[in-house]
């Protein structure tokens, strides 16, 4: 029993924000679902990768989010429902394909998720997705909880079609991962095949066809403003006694909002927005109307605050307007209900106790930041990379675990700002640096976006050596499949693309693959490649630690153990290779058998063979 | 109301814990909001998940504000007590697991008796749960974080019947479920038979 397909018609599931959302999409009857995945947006992929089949709908990991995008387009320009998901920044890569969908319009309904990560807790900015609703011209629903989320992926697959535009649904880390109680609805399966009305006067985006849908879209988002004051999504909840105090605020700033308020006894009126962009104008002049002074709360980008202020202006209202302008809220990271607390006794002047913090004097504990697995090929790789250059290089670094190697021992990481930026990048270092370059990319991260990189370096013949650290899998999100994979979704029957030929087709003339767990070879092959005089790619492959145990239930390659009467107690396998089975306690070094992953990579990193497989 | 913060090590089992905490509140009509860390943090690094039972919006715990700590690992535990206060129970496996930093910076990682000692002076109660062994004896030897569940339930501080947990394994366990709820019951033994103590 899959929770997402197999929940019934009015029972309530526990469900992660992101599942209600797939769930949504399914009581929504999608015929298309596409992604690529990244943190915090992955299970709704996931969720529509398992049931996919049965379910009969179409599932992809797209190549990266654009292709997701323009596939999804695809689908609905001809009339189906369509769902594609990403990460905040993923929206970056398929901007493009999405602020001219929004002139062409959308026959099926069409959802772009964006899930955004204020605080970063994974990823490599905060950056505000809302700004891109502003952008497009495009409808905007933020959800606050499970419930919501599934509520109002069903709701953007109307709304889209009414207005027949894409509509984005934004939610953050704790919006798509947070679990509760969900009330569904039936599964009823849409359209899944349609056949595209042909109308180049619409959907080719020439200039003069361009020029005439802009005013469409700008038709369309007035039509959308009168549905956004209309809609029930937007509500006022009243705290307390009546008041002429009230909070304007939306996505998950509305949950803190609700328990601070109540926490810090106040009275007062919240207008919680689910439908955010277009403004529902007249809503909001109608709440700033009826109070004399408006906190508007709300994470990262003061959107709504600008806004607000805009139609107060306009109105010649004399509310006051509080919020970040003025300090009480801050701009950056996520909030919590002590944040809000702490904002709302700032903006109302409240005597009430500022959140009491507890100090706790705590002994400088050590710290547990994330790290390469036990059998990481990665690890291996990185320690043959610095025996190699002797440390004498420069790591363009990318977006996977691999990016993990930037701490020491291995210190493999130099440069990073975005997927596939290493091999770019590397180009740029090459050119006005003496030292000899390296670019790391990761398998998925490759196909991605490191091809045209690729393609310009070889066109212009910049130096430096890629290194492919191809673990068959996209494994900081959750091992799904990429185009490499022998595998895909339950729905698809895949071709694998070579990794081998997409590079020779790029016209690399030097490339050699090897098998990361032996380092003797692949420092040999790091050595050759940085003297040649061009492009050099090698592809470490091995599969991912985690997916080689779980497919060997358990069981290790050569379980292996550090022999203490050989051993010097050098440290060479904790201070220049690492790995989290191997410990150093009293000065002794161990190796735990329950968490080796039997590379056997220390064995070989042993200045003294005192690590030995155990028979 | 209960809030629950649960805290431990990647690859420990600590969100499929949490996902029995809510299965067994909305089995127990309750509602029940959970926060959980995916992704990157997951390699390896602590990882933390919160579990609010009754009315609120908020899946997160503030500092002081936790009802329980439900700990997977002594060294989080430690990590985990800004959470507590004078009215917290922390319930803590005496599993270890020495993070790289005390290997390649030479840190030391506490004694039992340090966490303790400074569970204690934020704490209501400290309990310590042998969760790993207890597993074993339950005969699946990974289902620690079973245990631990039932070391929450022992505490009695959730309101919610066992039955409800019991069922909400089912839901969440695949295989040997019957030696999992075994390790739920020596969970819960081994902390309702301190209360009595």
């Amino acid at each position: 029993m899959d929770r997402v397909l197999d929940a019934a018609p009015g029972s309530k599931v526990l469900l992660l924000g992101n599942e209600a959302i797939a769930r949504g999409a399914l009581e929504a009857g999608i015929a298309v679902a596409t992604t690529y995945p990244g943190t915090p947006a992955s299970e709704i992929g996931d969720a529509l990768a398992r049931v996919a089949k049965d379910a009969g709908i179409y599932f992809e990991y797209s190549t990266n989010e654009i292709v997701a995008t323009e596939f999804a387009i695809g689908a609905a320009a001809s009339g189906v429902r369509a769902l594609v998901s990403m990460k905040h920044v993923g929206l970056n890569v398929a901007a493009d394909a999405l602020l001219t969908f929004a002139y062409t319009g959308t026959r099926g309904g069409f959802v772009l998720v964006t899930a955004d990560d204020p605080s970063c807790h994974s990823s490599q900015n905060e950056q505000d997705n809302r700004y891109y609703a502003l952008l497009g011209g495009i409808p905007l629903l933020e959800p606050s909880s499970p419930q919501e989320c599934y509520q109002m992926t069903k709701e953007a697959f109307a709304l889209s079609e009414k207005l027949e535009l894409p509509v984005i649904l934004r939610t953050t880390t704790r919006v798509s991962h947070v679990r509760g109680p969900v009330v569904v609805g039936e599964i009823v399966p849409g359209p899944k095949k349609k056949e595209f009305a042909k109308n180049p006067k619409r959907f080719v985006t020439m200039p003069a066809v361009a020029r005439a849908r802009h005013l469409i879209l700008l038709e369309r988002l007035q039509d959308a403003s009168k549905l956004a004051d209309e809609s029930a999504l937007n509500r006022v909840y009243k705290i307390g006694a009546k008041s002429r105090s009230g909070i304007i605020t939306s996505s998950a700033a509305f949950n803190y909002v609700m328990d601070a308020a109540k926490k810090l006894g106040m009275s007062i009126d919240v207008l919680k927005l689910g439908f955010t962009h277009p403004l529902p104008t007249q809503l909001i002049v109608k709440f700033l109307k009826t109070h004399d002074s408006v906190a508007v709360v709300e994470e990262l980008e003061p959107i709504l605050e600008t806004s607000i202020r805009a139609v107060a202006q306009h109105e010649g209202l004399k509310t006051k307007i509080l919020g970040k302008s003025d300090g009480a809220f801050p701009q950056a990271y996520e909030f919590d209900q002590a944040i809000v607390a702490s904002g709302l006794v700032k903006a109302f002047g409240l005597k009430g106790e500022a959140a009491k913090t507890v100090s706790v004097d705590l002994p400088n504990l050590p710290l547990r930041p994330p790290v390469l697995c036990a059998g990481c090929p990665h690890s291996a790789t990185y320690y043959a990379v610095n025996k190699a250059t002797n440390r004498k290089a420069i790591f363009a670094s990318d977006i996977g675990c691999y990016t993990l190697g930037v701490a020491p021992p291995y210190n493999a990481a130099d440069l990073l700002v975005c997927m596939g930026s290493s091999v770019g990048t590397a180009g740029g270092l090459a050119k006005v640096n003496d030292q000899p370059v390296i670019a790391f990319i990761g398998d998925s991260t490759f196909f991605h976006a490191g091809i045209p990189g690729l393609i310009n370096a070889v066109h212009h013949g910049h130096k430096f050596l890629l290194m492919i650290l191809d673990n068959r899998t996209t494994a900081m999100t959750g091992h799904q499949p990429h185009p490499g994979s022998d595998r895909g979704p339950s729905c698809c029957d895949i071709t694998s693309v070579s990794i081998e030929e997409v590079v020779k087709g790029c016209g690399v003339k030097w490339l050699k693959v090897v098998d990361p767990y032996d380092i003797k070879t692949t420092t040999d092959t790091v050595k050759q490649a940085l003297t040649h005089n061009g492009v050099s790619v090698i592809i470490a492959r091995r599969e991912c630690a985690l997916i080689a145990k779980r497919d060997q239930g358990g069981a290790i390659l050569k379980k292996h153990y550090i022999d203490q009467e050989v051993c010097k107690k050098c440290r060479t396998c904790v201070d220049k290779f690492q790995c989290p089975a191997i410990s150093s306690v009293d000065k002794v070094q161990t190796i735990d058998d329950a968490s080796c992953a039997g590379c056997a990579v220390c064995a070989q990193v042993c200045p003294q063979k005192a690590i030995k497989e155990a028979r | 109301m209960t809030d629950i913060y649960l805290v431990g090590v990647g690859g420990q089992g600590i969100i499929t814990a949490s996902r029995i905490i809510g299965d067994a509140a909305i089995l127990a009509g309750k509602s029940v909001l959970l926060s959980e860390t995916h992704g990157m943090a997951q390699r390896g690094g602590s990882v933390l998940c919160t579990a609010r039972i009754g009315g609120v919006y908020s899946p997160l715990i503030p500092d002081g504000q936790a009802d329980v700590v439900l700990s997977f690992e002594l060294l989080e535990t430690l990590r985990a007590v800004c959470k507590a206060s004078k009215n917290t129970v922390v319930v803590s496996s005496n599993e270890r697991m020495i993070p790289l930093s005390v290997s390649s910076q030479k840190l030391k990682y506490p004694t039992l008796d340090e966490v303790r000692r400074e569970v204690a002076k934020i704490a209501k109660e400290f309990v310590l749960v042998e969760a790993s062994k207890i597993a074993g004896e339950a005969g699946v030897p990974m289902s620690s974080n079973v245990v631990m569940i039932g070391a929450l339930a022992g505490t009695g501080l959730t309101n919610l019947d066992n039955k409800h947990f019991q069922k909400a394994i089912e839901m969440n366990i695949a295989r040997n479920v019957r030696e999992n709820l075994a390790a739920f019951s020596k969970g819960l033994d081994a902390v309702s038979r301190r209360n009595r103590n």
